[in-house]
């Protein structure tokens, strides 16, 4: 396989990924001003944390308000992180690989890419801004089920995984430490079961979580199920059991495993429960470093 | 009434088609003759259009529109504001070619383009015709696309343009003329490929009944093709296809040939050169490549040797090439046969190197930069074609019929500017075809591209591409330039 069509089909995967999530973010905080209309507390400036483009923000805005970070993270063109932008380098990705992907996916991404185009977030009348944010989720979720579903099993279909996987730990590790634990002054020991909740369905965990859990939420039980169980798509260790499978089937993959299976070993080790705040935020920092050391490994190994 | 039947013009849309009725151009027909009867193998098809009414026309029209869209078959325009991508235009009214006929076309072309293949490697060698012929040597040995890198070079069963694409046309009587060969990087051949496999889905029907021949063997012809040009002695060389990328007007055809050939697609910066070998850069790392089909145009393929800027290219693949480690098809420098005063040689070469008569008749041409026929052309301007010789895609053409005394002076004035780059023929009423177009049926010209391919053996394709010019009157057949396209059968007469 080209290296440049490998290349392609890893920052597709990524891309859209990354849409999907911040989509969640956006959805959830949305859902929660509903919730809470007169809490002035709530904040959406770790929204923009999450992503770390704060310095991009303040160049343009001075508030962190609705309107202003939702402009951001929709059409922000100095943003790397817009859903806008996301789906342009999906666009830019697909082109030359269109051919080794089922034409349902193809088609779904330009569905996607036109749903987002076609019009301003911020005219969007308020009612209907929750439903719209949904459907782009829903529409991300279409393209990788149809990869699931016509793909053969082979380079192409573990390149995709690959930059999606790495995506989602990226992504569940900024969201956990920015939209939980840094949220705010609060410790976390404080939160309310109904704060635990909406960070579980920002990454669509509520149901999962309510199986093994039931009645008031812990602390110590929403970390380790986000962190460690093993059986939740969106949890940081089953990524990483998928992103095993991937190398398994790719050539030269004794460098990266060995990164991940170190990655993996302080994920099983960790006894979270005695991890204060910052412990756990230094500890998903570290997380995330490991990641762009994957990444590089990745982009030196096969691109 | 009269009104009515004056032409193929529907006036209601139960109306059906008369033959008897279609209002005939003033060049030859290939459905229909002078007396307005269907010609005999057209006839079933013929009686078949005629039991149609309007509404089952635009049915079928839009049928082959949306079969087009839904497979995303598409080329790309570009203009001074930039490009854009447009859908393939292809009239579902097929064109037919008795067989007989058809065979003894496909003779003279494997003939023809055996002679070009013979004079190009003769011109980097011993040069036996330019010493022997009436040619001005300077027509070759200065054009643009001469290399002297390609000097003293031989290749495999002396093929340099390995895939050749010929444009004829047929003229007034209904005889078909070779109007130029496309020796360099002829294009259109997926297009042939995907009208058939469209017309399959809106006429099943009239396949199973008609015993048209099959096209679709091109892409294994052209695959031995690509195998036999290979230096290395090998069952499966590994075998790339070099495209400039998504914005070229023909990546549609570079990625429809790669996937039917099972090939890879690379563009420039996938492949490398490294200890004289030219790799491909895959997950595994780098992976050594025998043959490259290129659709790249000599001046970017190579930095080193072309355009220094160029990044569609591969930095000292000629080199390469050279040494003879990897293959490149078509061979850089067959350019210089692909040239309009060139052509007008074609008779020449085949009698030179096979000692044969042309079975495929040239237009005749007059060069410009000889005074005999610079006068001849000038007195009779006004019924000839004048030819930029290093063009392509019909730009620069000037048509005799369409000048006044102003344009006229002003084309003269052109032609002495530059003589060499000039040649004239006379204008030829190309052959026309009944074609839909704003709910009637009436005829358009056109021309026909088949492709041939040099390896071991010679293949040339079951019929062609046939380019239909959609508006009226009209003889501009390139799609860049509104033009359409016909499935063309060949069929038992």
């Amino acid at each position: 396989m080209l290296s440049r069509s490998a290349k392609h089909l890893y920052w597709l995967a990524r891309y859209i990924e990354r849409t999907e999530n911040i989509s969640r973010m956006i959805d959830v905080n949305l859902e929660l001003i509903l919730d809470y209309p007169v809490d002035h507390s709530l904040n959406w400036k770790p929204l923009i944390d999450t992503l770390d483009a704060n310095q991009y923000y303040e160049k343009k805005y001075k508030k962190y308000n609705e309107d202003n970070v939702l402009s951001f993270l929709f059409e922000g063109t100095n943003n790397s992180s817009s859903i806008k932008n996301c789906l342009d380098m999906a666009k830019y990705n697909i082109e030359t690989v269109r051919d080794d992907l089922p034409k349902s996916a193809s088609i779904s991404l330009n569905h996607l890419h036109d749903h987002i185009f076609n019009l301003s977030f911020l005219k969007i009348h308020k009612r209907k801004r929750l439903p719209y944010i949904t459907n782009i989720v829903d529409l991300t979720q279409e393209f990788f089920s149809s990869i699931n579903d016509n793909l053969s099993r082979g380079y192409e279909f573990e390149f995709i995984r690959l930059g999606r996987f790495l995506e989602r730990i990226d992504m569940i590790s900024r969201i956990i430490d920015c939209l939980c634990i840094t949220k705010s002054d609060k410790k976390t020991y404080d939160f309310s079961t109904m704060e635990w909740i909406s960070l579980l369905s920002i990454l669509s965990a509520q149901d999962a979580f309510r199986k093994v859990s039931k009645g008031e939420v812990d602390r110590e039980e929403v970390i380790n199920f986000l962190l460690q169980d093993d059986s939740f798509p969106r949890s940081i260790t089953r990524c990483l059991s998928v992103l095993r499978l991937c190398l398994d089937s790719l050539p030269k993959n004794e460098k990266i495993i060995l990164k991940i299976r170190t990655l993996r070993l302080r994920f099983d080790t960790a006894s979270f429960e005695n991890f204060d705040d910052n412990k756990l935020h230094i500890f998903l920092d570290k997380c995330q470093k490991d990641l762009i050391a994957i990444d590089k490994l990745v982009e030196k190994t096969y691109f | 009434m009269n009104d009515i039947l004056r032409i193929g013009k529907y006036t209601n849309n139960y109306m059906k088609l008369k033959w008897s009725n279609y209002e005939l151009a003033k060049s030859f027909d290939e459905y229909i003759n002078s007396d307005n009867k269907v010609r005999g193998h057209i006839r079933k098809i013929g009686n078949f259009f005629e039991s149609l009414s309007l509404t089952e026309l635009q049915e079928l029209n839009s049928s082959t529109e949306s079969a087009i869209k839904s497979l995303g078959i598409n080329f790309r325009v570009y203009s001074d504001t930039g490009s854009e991508e447009r859908s393939w235009p292809l009239d579902f009214i097929p064109r037919l070619i008795k067989k007989k006929e058809w065979d003894q076309v496909s003779k003279g072309l494997i003939q023809r383009t055996k002679a070009l293949n013979l004079f190009i490697e003769d011109c980097y060698n011993e040069q036996k015709f330019l010493k022997q012929s009436s040619m001005n040597e300077d027509l070759i040995l200065k054009s643009k696309a001469y290399f002297s890198f390609c000097k003293n070079v031989k290749l495999p069963n002396s093929a340099w343009s390995h895939i050749c694409g010929s444009d004829l046309i047929k003229d007034i009587k209904g005889d078909f003329y070779v109007l130029e060969d496309n020796l360099r990087i002829p294009s259109g051949v997926s297009y042939m490929l995907e009208n058939r496999y469209v017309m399959k889905r809106v006429f099943p029907d009239l396949f199973s009944h008609y015993g048209v021949s099959r096209i679709d063997e091109y892409p294994l012809r052209l695959y031995e093709t690509l195998v036999d040009s290979s230096f290395r002695n090998t069952k499966s060389p590994e075998i790339v296809l070099l495209t400039p990328g998504i914005y070229n007007s023909a990546y549609y055809e570079h990625s429809y040939l790669a996937q039917q050939m099972g090939i890879d697609l690379v563009e420039g910066r996938d492949l490398v050169v490294k200890n004289g070998y030219v790799y491909k850069k895959t997950i595994e790392g780098l992976s050594k490549v025998d043959v490259i089909y290129r659709r790249v145009d000599d001046a970017f393929l190579d930095p080193e040797v072309g355009d220094p800027k160029s990044v569609l290219g591969v930095k000292g693949l000629i080199k390469c090439w050279k040494n003879k480690t990897v293959s490149i098809v078509n061979a850089p420098g067959c350019g210089i046969a692909d040239d309009k005063a060139v052509y007008r040689y074609v008779p020449d070469m085949i009698k030179f190197y096979l000692d044969e008569e042309c079975i495929l008749p040239n237009i005749k041409t007059y060069l410009m930069s000889k005074k005999k026929h610079r006068n001849y052309v000038f007195q009779n301007i006004r019924k000839m074609v004048i030819k930029p010789v290093a063009e392509a895609g019909g730009y620069g053409i000037v048509i005799g019929k369409t000048l006044n005394n102003e344009t006229e002076e002003e084309i003269k004035r052109k032609v002495l500017g530059n003589t060499k780059n000039y040649v004239a023929q006379p204008l030829i009423d190309l052959s026309t075809t009944p074609t839909f177009s704003r709910n009637e049926i009436s005829p358009r010209h056109l021309d026909l591209r088949p492709f041939i391919l040099s390896g071991k053996k010679t293949y040339v394709t079951v019929g062609g591409l046939t380019r239909v010019a959609l508006k009226k009157g009209s003889t501009v057949v390139n799609s860049s330039q509104g033009g359409g396209s016909k499935d063309t059968w060949i069929v038992e007469a």
